[in-house]
This record gives structure tokens, sequence and C-alpha cells, in this order.
């Protein structure tokens, strides 16, 4: 079984702690902890000693979507910090001005692929360039965002072949017209299933939808069915 | 070689050849389509792309060429669709020698779904069948490219993945449900001339009869060759892994995307360069177009073609002259396709006959 679970900015946008008991009541294996304004990171690294984390088997923590030019030092200096729990940290590339700072996070820096809104990082072109710069960077798939920028897939696919080597955990929702996460559609679901035996079975695969408490369960169902465990390949 | 040499420049090399027809008319086609984007840069979006077919698109630009172009819409409909078609209209306007086709295929706008949902059955009209293989066989965006691309990885998506001889089957990797597609556009337009003749009472019958001999035909060529590389361009062995394994079926799909990323004529003469017996052949193709192209550019010669009647054609000396090119182009090709030597001969029997 594939190990699931939630971003808390998903549940319960800033409120990192009630997103956690959320996803805790749900008896998922793994979680995202998202501070994607600024102003939400520092309260929440500062809390990260009192979180009950006891249950999570992959912890990650997704930075800041944009910083502040005079910030980014800072934040990384901060994240740098938490290095030693071997997290990995979530970023958005265009949110990225020195890469200096960020190349020093090695493979523990998880660097997501963008919607359509986004000037870089929504190909696998587009990527190729990060991860020439950020080499040893690992990949936060976010197969909405992919679907969003092509709907047929073959993005989705050209990332997963190029990339697969690199992927740490997968972001699953869908993504609007507006660019905002939306539960899984139908449609999304047979898309999803066109790339899923690209995903290893133990890859964590983090929800993004904006679901309630008593809609956790059947949204993980949505997703156990969007994106099943890969098959053996047959090989006539 | 000089690099970054085209195929056909390659084959023209090879083959000692003089081909200045076909240089002038690729050259102007790149500056005809630089200006077009620049007259045009900031009017498409990601959900829409200006797309030009025809000559331009093919690389096979003259004086006299006209400009066929659409406004593919992928995305949410908007009125305002209407407004940015009419301002594309009047910034085309200038470079066009005349106004696009009367059949309604070109200067309009199309929206995506027909051309991915409707292949075959009664709502498949013959102007969005025209539309959608154009797409495949010869257009390009002038500008951003972002509806374009969805829109015809989509449609090879449905051929391709919907295909299930290409990979259950045994023998040749042909997608058969494309190449009939090919094949039924080709007949299409040659009925279509006879419905054009008619419905025109005779007007422009000798410039229309040499393009369907010559450009209408090279891409339908074009279109089964690139058919035919689904199976020529993968090794014995890489066909038995990648077309058994269902998660490599999308690196097929994304191979034929670039394939039609070239011109009808660098895919015929990327094929012919891999056949070293097949030097006649390329010479009687490649020569009879460069012709047919020569004809077509000079600005008397197509004036008159374009208003010769068909009782004048046998004693005209310009519709004789492209006659015989398209003689010469179809004795090469006829050469090329029924080769003994290579997989063509047969691959051409099995799809391209029955």
């Amino acid at each position: 079984m594939r190990p699931i679970g939630f971003s808390t900015g998903a549940l319960a946008y800033a409120d990192f702690r009630r997103g956690l008991g959320m996803i805790r009541a749900a008896a998922c294996v793994a979680v995202e902890l998202s501070a994607l304004r600024q102003a939400e990171l520092f309260p929440l690294l500062e809390s990260l000693q009192s979180l009950d984390l006891t249950g999570f088997d992959y912890i990650s923590i997704h930075a800041p979507s944009q910083f502040d030019s005079t910030w980014e030092a800072v934040a990384s200096d901060r994240l740098r910090e938490e290095c030693w729990r071997n997290w990995p940290i979530v970023v958005h590339p265009d949110a990225l001005s020195d890469l200096s700072v960020w190349r020093e996070f090695g493979t523990l820096l998880c660097v997501e692929n963008m919607d359509k809104r986004k000037p870089i990082g929504r190909t696998a072109r587009e990527l190729d360039w990060i991860f020439g710069q950020l080499p040893e960077a690992s990949l936060c798939f976010d197969i909405g965002h992919a679907r969003q920028c092509d709907p047929t897939m073959t993005e989705a696919y050209l990332i997963l072949r190029e990339f697969g080597s690199k992927l740490r955990q997968v972001h699953v929702s869908e993504v609007n017209t507006r660019s905002k996460h939306d539960p899984l559609s139908y449609a999304s679901i047979l898309a999803c299933q066109e790339v899923a035996n690209l995903i290893p079975a133990n890859v964590p695969l983090i929800l993004e939808t904006p679901v309630a408490s008593d809609q956790i369960e059947a949204e993980i169902a949505k997703v156990r069915k969007a994106l099943p465990l890969p098959r053996q390949i047959m090989v006539a | 070689m000089p690099e970054g040499a085209t195929k056909v420049e390659q084959l023209e090399q090879g083959l000692l050849a003089d081909w200045s027809h076909l240089r002038r008319a690729r050259f102007a086609a790149e500056e005809g389509k630089a200006e077009l984007r620049k007259a045009l840069d900031g009017l498409d979006s990601e959900d829409t792309s200006i797309v030009v077919s025809g000559s331009l698109a093919r690389g096979e630009f003259t004086a006299g060429s006209d400009i066929d172009w659409t406004l593919l819409i992928d995305g949410s409909a908007d009125p305002r669709h209407h407004d940015l078609f009419r301002e594309i209209g009047m910034k085309v306007k200038p470079f066009a020698s005349k106004e696009p086709g009367a059949e309604g295929t070109f200067g309009s706008m199309v929206f995506s779904h027909d051309l991915i949902h409707e292949i075959g059955g009664e709502d498949d009209t013959n102007q969005n069948t025209t539309r959608r293989l154009l797409l495949l066989l010869e257009s390009r965006a002038v500008g951003r490219e972002d509806a374009y691309q969805r829109v015809v990885r989509n449609i090879l998506n449905r051929y391709l993945l919907e295909d299930r001889g290409l990979w259950k089957g045994s023998g040749h990797r042909v997608p058969r449900f494309l190449q009939n597609d090919f094949a039924r556009y080709w007949r299409t337009m040659a009925v279509d001339f006879a419905y054009k003749l008619r419905k025109r009472a005779g007007k422009g019958w000798a410039i229309r009869n040499i393009k369907l001999r010559m450009s209408r035909k090279l891409i339908y060529v074009s279109g089964l060759l690139a058919c035919y590389r689904r199976h020529l361009d993968y090794s014995q062995q890489d066909r038995t892994i990648i077309f058994a394994d269902p998660d490599r079926h999308k690196e097929v799909v994304e191979h034929m995307e670039a394939v039609f990323r070239e011109t009808p004529l660098e895919i015929v003469a990327g094929v012919l360069l891999r056949y070293a017996h097949l030097e006649e052949a390329a010479k009687k193709v490649f020569d009879s177009y460069d012709g047919f192209l020569g004809i077509l550019a000079d600005d008397q010669s197509r004036g008159h073609l374009e208003s010769l009647t068909e009782d004048q054609a046998d004693k005209d000396e310009i519709y004789q002259r492209a006659r015989q090119f398209s003689h010469s182009f179809r004795d090469g090709l006829l050469d090329f396709f029924f080769d003994p030597k290579s997989e063509l001969g047969s691959m051409t029997k099995n799809y391209g006959v029955f």
C-alpha cells in the first residue's frame, strides 16, 4: 500500500496544529507541514519540538511559495538548522533567487514542478535547467500542476521519465483553471492513472485537496484509485 | 556538410543536385513566419494559438502564396475571442496575397473539442477532418504554442493510444487508425477537386489540378511516412520492448509529435536519406518538386495557371511542364514506396493499399 498523507495547509491553511490533528485522526502515515506564506514559517519551525509527530513514517516541510529578497537568506538559514531531522524541504523554484544558499540542502531540497501561472519549473525542459543548477535536489512531483500544464499527461510522463530517480514525494490534487487545488474529479483520476506505474510504491503521496474532516477518508480512497500500485511490466 | 543543414539540404548535397526553388521557398517561409510573429505579438495566450497551414507551414512559401490561418482555442469559451479573431484577421491581411479559402476552413476560430473528440462518425465533417489532419500534416503555431501543442498531443493520443493493433500486433508497427484517416483525407481531397470544379464552373482548374498532384499528394506521402516511422525508427529489439510496455506508450506518441514538427519535405527527405539505393527515386521526387515550386514562384506562370481552363490545358506549355513534373514526382514516389529491397514495399502493400 502506498504511504498517503495530507498537507496541513490543504486542510487547515496556516493552522498546522489543527491540520495535523485531522491527519492523525485519519490514521495517515505521511504529512507535509505547510508554511506557504512567509509569516507562517518561523512559527511552524519554533513549534516542531512540541508537535506530536509519532506515527508518521514520512514528514516534510513546505517552505513559503514566495520570499522577500532580503528574507530568503534568513529563511534558508533557519531551515538549514532543521536539516538534522532529515525531512525534505519542499520549495517552489520560482521563489528561489539565490540558488547558492539552497544548493547546500543537497538531496533534502525538494523542488516542486509548477502550475501554469509560474514562469519556470512547469515542464521537463524547464526542470532540467533547475536541476542543472541544483544537481543534488530531489523532486516533489505535483501531478495536478503537471496535468494543468498539459492535460494529455505527456508532460507528466516526461517529468517522471527524466527525473524519476529524484522523486521524493508526490502532491496529489486537481488544479483548477484558477490554479487552485480542488478535490479529485473523475477526469483527474483517469489522468493520474496514465502515469501511476511510473511512481514507485514507496513514494509518499501528499494530498493537497481541501476537504473537510468527514471527507478525508473518501478522498484517500479516490487517490488510491487514481494512483494504484505499480503493476509488474509484462514484456512479450 | 554545414552544421545544422536540413535533411533536404543533406539530400541535395548528397545527390549533387541544385534545388534553388526549395531553398528560396524555405527562407521565404521562415521570414514570413517571423514577420507574422512580430505583427501578431501579444494576441495569443496560453489557451489560444494562432496557427498557420499551407505553404507557409510547409516551408514552401512563394510570392503568390496565400496565408491560411486559424485561431485555435483550447480553454474556456470567451465572447472576446471573436474580437481577437477579427484583430488577427486585420493584422494578417497585409501579408496575404488573397483572402482565406471560400470553404471557411481557414480564417476562422476553431475550438479543440471537435478536433479531439469527433474522429469518424457523422459529426466528423469534411471541415473537421481537414482541420484536424492539417494540424498534424502541415501546421505551425506563430507565437505561443501552449494550446497548439496540447491539441496536437491530444489528437495523437487518440489515434495512437486507441489503436489496439499498434500495441498488440506482431507485424509492422504502423498506426492503422491514423494511416486510415490520412488515406481518407487524401481521397477526400481528390474527390473535392471534382466537387470544386463543378461548383466553381471550372475556375482555377489548372492550378488546383497541379497542386493536387504535387503539394496535396506530398502531405499524404509525408503522413504515410510518419506512420511508417513508428516501425522504422525502432530496432527489432526496441520494438519488442517499447510497444509491449504500456508505460512507454507516451514515449511513442511523443516521438510521433516530434516527427510532425518536421515539414512534409523534411519527413520525405529524412526517410530517403536512409536508403542509398533509392538515389534515383529521391532525385525524381525532389527535382520535380523543385520545378513545381519554380512555376509557383513565377508570378506570370502562376497567374497563367490560375486562369487556364481545362480546354486550353492540353496545348499549354506551362501546364504541360507542370504536368511532366507531376509525372516524374509520381514515378519517383512509386519507386520509393514499392521498393522491394527495404520494408517500404511490404508496408505500402499492407497499409497503403489494403
